[in-house]
Formats: C-alpha cells, sequence, structure tokens
C-alpha cells in the first residue's frame, strides 16, 4: 500500500538530492539491436522522449535537486546534443560522466563519488535508465528520509513467474525493513521484485568501499575451488576486485540489518531490455501522458486531422494525412510523412520515415529513414517478450509497394520487395 | 592510367562481417579484398585510383592513405550521394578519369576476385582499336547470369542476354572493363546500367569486344562464394607462387599464414585454410576450409570448417564450428561449443550450441 496519508516532508534548507542514472554501454545490450546499431538505447524514444528523459523528469519533481548525473560507459559525444538541449530545458545541470570500463552499477557509483558529493547531498537517488514507472520519488523520498537506513529500493509485487527474472526481496511488513534479497533466484523467494530505483544515503559509499576492499584481499588470496572456478568462468568479470554490483554485492550482505529499506509502488514497472519491450513501455508512458500531460497526445477527427483512437503522440513536425487512422498506442517521431488511407496500430515511427497510402503498421517499430510503400503491410503479432514478436525495421529500410511483412527484424539499408515472414534479414 | 573501382553501398550480403568494416576493407586471403585490386592496378602502371563510393568514405580513406604511401599509387573517392548505379559513377568521376590524353581506363567490380591478367587486357585491347574492351569468365549455369554474346573468333560482342531461357552462350560479365574516354560522352550524370544502357549502344556500333579471363574468377560478394573463392584463390597462388603458401607437416593442401601468427603443437592445418595477422591457434586444433581472420585465438583441440571466423574472435577448447558458421567481430565462443551454420553479429558471446543455422543477433 503507497503511503498516501504521509505529506512530503516539509524541506528544510540543509537537505539536497542528486540524481543519479544508470545507462550501461555498448558493448552491453546486444539485445537492443538492431535500434541499436544507430542510437545509444538510452536516447530511444519512449511516446516521443528518449528513454531516459522520462527517469530525468521524474527526478525534476523533486523541489531540493541540485544536479542530475548520467553514468555509462558510452562515448561522450553519443550524449552531449542531448544533454546540451536538456539542461537548458530543465533548468538542472545535468552531467554525462563516462566510465573507462565496466565497474558494475555499484562500482560506477563509487567511482564518481567525489564528484557526486560535490554538492554536498543528502539523499542521492540512483535509478537505472532501462527501467519503465511512474518514479514515484516524491513520496519515496519522504519515506526514505524518515527511517535511519542508509537506503530504501522502490519494489513491487508480481506474479511469481515474472518475479524469477529478477531480484527477489522479503520486507518486514511493519517497519518495511529489506530483510532477505536474492537476485534471479531458481528456487522461490518472494513475489516482490527490487524496482532498480533507490534512494541512498552518502553511506553508501562506505559500503562499497568495504566490498570493493574485501573483493580486492579475497581475489589476491583465494585459491578457487574447482566448482568456483566453473561457476564463475562465464562471470569472470564479477571477480574483479572493482565490478561491484548494486544487486548481488551490496543489497544481499546488507539485508536484514536495519541498513535499507522498502517503499512499495503499485504502479506500472516494466524494464526495457529489448525493442519490443520498448514499444510496451512507450504505450504505458503514452497512457501516463493520458493523466498526467493530456496536452501532449494528439487528438483528431478525420476532418482536419487524421482521426485518432487511444493514446498517439505526434511530433510537431510530422505531417499525417486526414484520412489516416492511428491508434490506439501509436508514436510518431520528428518530420515522418504518414500518407493518405494509412493504418497504425501500436507502433513507433521514427524521424523521417515515410508511409504512403494505405500501408498499414501493426504492433512494428518502423526504423528512422525507412519508407513503406502503398498498400504495404509491416505487421508483428505483438508478443512483446518472443524473440520475432514484433517487426522492426532498421534504419533506412525500404518495403515495396504491396509488401507484407511479418514478424522480422530487418537490418539497416535493405529493401524488400517481397513478402516475408519470421525471418531475421541481415 | 586511371581506373575506378566500383564500391557502391552497405554490402548487406557479407554481413555480420560489414557490420564492423565497409566491404572493401574486409579482408580476403589476409589482405583487404580492395587491395588486391589496387595491387593489380599499380603493377600494370595505374598511378590514379578512384573509388567509387557511397557509404562510409572516411573510413576508407583513412585506411587507404597508409596504402597511398606504402604502394606509390594516388587513391581518391568519388562519392555517391544516390546510388548511380553501375554506369553513373563514371559520369560522376569523369574529370579524374579523362586527363585529355585519351587513354583508356579500366572499370573493375571490388566484388570480383580473379588472377587480373591486366597486361593480356591491355595488349588485346590496342590490338582491336575498338572502343571496349571486357572481360567475360565461362561458368557451368550461364543463366543466372547476364550472357554476353560474341563473335568467338575475334571477341566483338554482338548482344547481351539476361538470364537466358535457352542457352546463348556461357560466357558471362566478369566486371572487369578498359575503356576509351569516349565512352564517358554516353554516360549521363544519373543513375545509369552499363550492361543495359551502354554496352548495347558500344556493341551496336561492333566498338565492343570481350576477351575470355584467364584463370578463376568469383564474386566473393556473400559468404558460401567468398569461401569458394579462397579455394580458388589459394589453387592460383599454388601454381603462381607456391612460395607464399605454408609448407610442413601441420599443412595439407594450400594454405596461407600470416607470417605473424602463431600455430601450436599436433594441429592439422588445411586445406583452403588462411591465416590472419597475430591469430594464436594453440595445439590440437583442426582447420580445413575456412578463413581465421586477423587477432583471432582458437583454443586447444578445437576443430573449424567451412566457415569463416571475424576479427579478434576467440574459439574455445574442443568447440565444433562448421557448415558456413560466420562470426563478427569479437565474439567468443565457449568451451565444447557446437556451431551448425550460426551467423553471429559482432560482440556476442555464445555460450549453448547452435544446433541449426540461424542469426544469432
Amino acid at each position: 500500500m503507497e503511503n498516501t496519508k504521509d505529506m512530503p516532508e516539509a524541506i528544510s534548507s540543509h537537505k539536497k538530492t542528486v540524481a543519479v542514472i544508470m545507462m550501461g554501454g555498448p558493448t552491453k545490450g546486444t539485445r537492443f539491436r538492431p535500434l541499436s546499431f544507430n542510437l545509444a538505447k538510452p536516447l530511444f524514444p519512449l511516446a516521443g522522449q528518449p528513454m531516459v528523459h522520462h527517469p530525468i523528469l521524474a527526478c525534476k519533481k523533486i523541489p531540493d535537486l541540485a544536479q542530475v548525473y548520467l553514468i555509462g560507459f558510452y562515448e561522450e559525444k553519443d550524449f552531449s546534443l542531448y544533454i546540451s538541449a536538456l539542461s537548458n530545458e530543465l533548468k538542472v545541470p545535468v552531467r554525462y560522466l563516462r566510465e573507462d570500463k565496466p565497474h558494475g552499477s555499484a562500482g560506477g557509483l563509487y567511482n564518481f563519488q567525489d564528484l557526486l558529493m560535490e554538492d554536498d547531498p543528502t539523499d542521492i537517488i540512483v535509478l537505472n535508465c532501462d527501467v519503465c514507472c511512474s518514479f514515484p520519488l516524491t513520496d519515496m523520498l519522504a519515506a526514505h528520509r524518515k527511517h535511519e537506513g542508509i537506503g530504501t529500493l522502490l519494489v513491487k509485487k508480481v506474479s511469481k513467474e515474472i518475479a524469477s527474472e529478477f531480484g527477489e526481496l522479503v520486507a518486514d511488513p511493519k517497519t518495511g525493513e529489506l530483510l532477505h534479497y536474492a537476485e534471479k533466484p531458481e528456487t522461490f523467494v518472494s513475489d516482490f521484485i527490487n524496482c532498480g530505483v533507490y534512494i541512498f544515503t552518502p553511506e553508501i559509499f562506505t559500503a562499497i568501499k568495504a566490498v570493493t576492499y574485501t573483493k580486492h584481499e579475497t581475489s589476491s588470496l583465494r585459491r578457487m575451488s574447482s566448482f568456483e572456478a566453473l561457476h564463475t568462468a562465464t562471470n569472470s568479470r564479477a571477480m574483479q576486485a572493482d565490478f561491484v554490483r548494486l544487486d548481488q554485492d551490496i543489497l544481499t550482505p546488507l539485508a536484514g540489518k536495519k541498513k535499507l529499506y522498502t517503499f512499495e509502488t503499485n504502479d506500472f514497472w516494466e524494464q526495457i531490455k529489448t525493442p519490443g519491450m520498448s514499444l510496451r513501455c512507450s504505450s504505458l508512458y503514452l497512457a501516463q501522458y493520458r493523466l498526467t500531460m493530456p496536452e501532449l497526445l494528439a487528438t483528431g477527427d478525420g476532418k482536419r486531422s487524421p482521426t485518432i483512437i487511444g493514446d498517439v503522440f505526434i511530433h510537431r513536425s510530422a505531417k499525417v494525412h486526414p484520412t489516416a487512422k492511428l491508434g490506439p498506442n501509436v508514436s510518431i517521431s520528428a518530420n515522418a510523412r504518414i500518407g493518405p488511407g494509412a493504418r497504425l496500430i501500436g507502433c513507433i515511427i521514427l524521424d523521417d520515415v515515410e508511409i504512403k497510402e494505405n500501408a498499414v503498421v501493426m504492433h512494428s517499430i518502423v526504423g528512422w529513414k525507412s519508407s513503406l510503400g502503398r498498400w504495404a503491410r509491416v505487421q508483428g503479432g505483438g508478443d512483446y517478450n518472443a524473440k520475432l514478436g514484433i517487426t522492426i525495421l532498421g534504419e533506412d529500410v525500404a518495403v515495396e509497394d504491396e509488401v507484407v511483412v511479418v514478424n522480422c527484424i530487418v537490418l539497416p539499408h535493405k529493401t524488400l520487395n517481397i513478402s516475408v515472414q519470421d525471418e531475421i534479414i541481415l | 592510367m586511371k581506373a575506378l573501382i566500383l564500391v557502391g553501398g552497405f554490402g548487406t550480403r557479407l554481413r555480420p562481417l560489414t557490420l564492423s568494416v565497409p566491404k572493401p576493407l574486409v579482408d580476403f586471403a589476409n589482405k583487404p579484398m580492395i587491395l588486391h585490386q589496387i595491387e593489380a592496378l599499380k603493377a600494370v602502371g595505374v598511378d590514379e585510383v578512384v573509388l567509387a563510393i557511397n557509404y562510409q568514405p572516411e573510413v576508407m580513406m583513412n585506411f587507404l592513405r597508409d596504402f597511398e604511401k606504402s604502394l606509390g599509387i594516388k587513391i581518391t573517392c568519388s562519392q555517391e550521394t544516390e546510388p548511380m548505379g553501375t554506369a553513373g559513377p563514371l559520369a560522376l568521376a569523369r574529370e579524374k578519369l579523362d586527363d585529355g590524353s585519351g587513354e583508356s581506363f579500366f572499370v573493375l567490380n571490388s566484388d570480383v576476385i580473379s588472377e587480373y591478367p591486366l597486361r593480356q587486357m591491355i595488349d588485346f585491347h590496342k590490338k582491336h582499336g575498338g572502343e571496349a574492351t571486357i572481360m567475360v569468365t565461362k561458368v557451368d549455369e550461364p543463366s543466372k547470369y547476364g550472357v554476353v554474346v560474341m563473335d568467338e573468333s575475334n571477341g566483338c560482342v554482338q548482344r547481351f542476354v539476361e538470364k537466358p531461357q535457352q542457352f546463348v552462350g556461357n560466357k558471362i560479365n566478369a566486371g572487369i572493363y578498359l575503356l576509351s574516354p569516349r565512352t564517358l560522352d554516353r554516360i549521363e550524370l544519373r543513375p545509369t546500367s552499363i550492361e543495359k544502357e551502354v554496352f548495347p549502344k558500344i556493341a551496336a556500333e561492333k566498338s565492343l569486344f570481350a576477351m575470355v579471363l584467364p584463370g578463376f574468377w568469383m564474386d566473393i560478394g556473400q559468404p558460401r562464394d567468398y569461401n569458394t573463392g579462397l579455394r580458388l584463390y589459394l589453387d592460383s597462388l599454388r601454381k603462381k607462387s607456391p612460395e607464399k603458401l605454408a609448407a610442413g607437416h601441420t599443412f595439407l593442401g594450400n594454405v596461407i599464414v600470416d607470417e605473424t601468427a602463431k600455430i601450436g603443437d599436433g594441429c592439422l592445418i588445411g586445406p583452403d585454410v588462411s591465416i590472419g595477422q597475430g591469430c594464436v591457434i594453440e595445439a590440437g586444433v583442426r582447420l580445413s576450409r575456412c578463413t581465421i581472420m586477423r587477432g583471432v585465438r582458437v583454443k586447444k583441440h578445437a576443430c573449424i570448417t567451412g566457415s569463416i571466423i571475424g576479427w579478434h574472435c576467440t574459439i574455445g577448447q574442443w568447440a565444433r564450428i562448421e557448415n558456413m558458421t560466420v562470426l563478427g567481430e569479437d565474439v567468443r565462443v565457449s568451451d565444447e561449443i557446437f556451431s551448425n551454420g550460426g551467423v553471429v553479429l559482432p560482440h556476442k558471446e555464445i555460450k549453448t550450441s547452435i544446433l541449426k543455422p540461424e542469426i544469432v543477433m
């Protein structure tokens, strides 16, 4: 149950918050191909805004927010344009801190400790960029400031099947204290999962330091038993002393020691690991706009503007013919052109796409600069988790007139002149 | 003398290799594909090569700058802003190809591998005195291609027949041309096909002659043909410069090994294998009919056949890789894994076997 009866604490002048968004980097997340060939995953648009924009907007609601840090190991130039535009628009400093190599989620924080502590914050919000949720940070921060631990985790109750894919945890129902934590357990631990949204006090750095120190010690002193060697063979990176993961290395040992607490949400929550999930999450954010910023959504009745069903986002520079019918759950990016009689359902249309007359797009992502000919049909089955569950067209893919593409992934710069189903096209 | 190499576009048929470098820079027999052609051109006195490109010219130029110096030949790019077909790029590069001296220039298709008998081609061209010479090659299944019908006595081309239903001849266009500058007058600056629009006009004037390519020919634009091409190339090397092939009881048939590569004990390598710069082949490895690109490590007891292993991959102990497996750059295959025709994109880790041909993204 959310703590709605507790009002946010009156903001005292000595409270300051910084937000840190963990972004990852290019060699991880090959699951986001082919969309990640051209664009760092955090910049992929969901409901018309880059993925990372949604958590940043949520952080902006915190009144004493001093800075937003983005930590990752992408190249700086991938984000420089986005960040300068963002700092201006939000009037809060946003900085990208580049890791020289992956340090794990906690290692990354520790690596930049001095910078993160620059403004002397009392609270540090840590978010994973690929989490899609309502980010109830104001209420979570209030709850965090009430207890005396070093951290608060956002948690949610889910079905047993889903729970096993994430970190499962057990919390004290009265105090909310984190009693037990297990990352992706094979047997059932709990149906509460870790949402990847945290608020810490600066003591978290001490905790990470202690773990790093232990790892250094053990890595030099210990001989691995052959079982351990087998078990960690594919996890060799985790054995490195300066690779510290928040979940396994910090949360698990600190559980049950009155240091970590939980804050429950019942709102939507998903992790955006694949293009299929990004389509689903785009729909979730569109539904959220309906509640929080309905002016962002398109309206139309087929007379001067296209017929709109459900939640639809159309970038102001896109051109859509009035005889087209869009929605539900459609997002159209900059400079796209949607021709007469087109029908779009459950899809993301990226920049500069041209869709000609009477074409149909369902449950698909159409990549930048792609084009669909007249009466072309690009369709996915709608199973966001299946390998070929939606159709994804990479950059500059041309689908010729009357061609049907079903459940395919098409890599950039291809031309499809015959119909095709259930294939990856290199 | 000048030359134009038609490089074209994205090389999607050679993915996943072309996800890491543009197609002309994909290594073939331990050398970037385009270098085979540039060296052949340099050997007959070409002093400037123009590359007709429409994708990633900066990557190409950075790479070629080094070779400009070491080869002593000028290399420039002519960038197409839209695909110009097979003749359009000539019009685009006109100023570079026609230097006013009236000398003919070469046009090569970058996907083609052959012995490049360019000296003989120049002699044949001068002898017939016509406007253009094209190389043709004999194939078993001509109806898959465009057939060139010619007078067998002097090579004068009569007509082109695209994918003929009945047998009209068994010689197809090999993608190597020697053209006199007046051909440039026939080509407009728009997407144009040289086979469909330009050559038929020259043939009608009885000024187009075909020379049958001696030696091997292969279009290596896709992985399967790439491997066949390697076999033909190494075969030809055995005849011309056998000292370049590896010798010793470790090797079977034709094998080429870069001098910086290390090969362990108890290996059996060949036939038809190329091993690139800096590779480490550990003990007890069997390699046959495969390409091992630069920087690859093949661990002990592994067996690779009929496949292409991209740059900097690691192949685990006892791994078995076969049936046209193509590994992109920096793929790590765990120990004991079996890959039957896996096509793996760059930077992946393969921890479970691929039992039937599939693409791993």
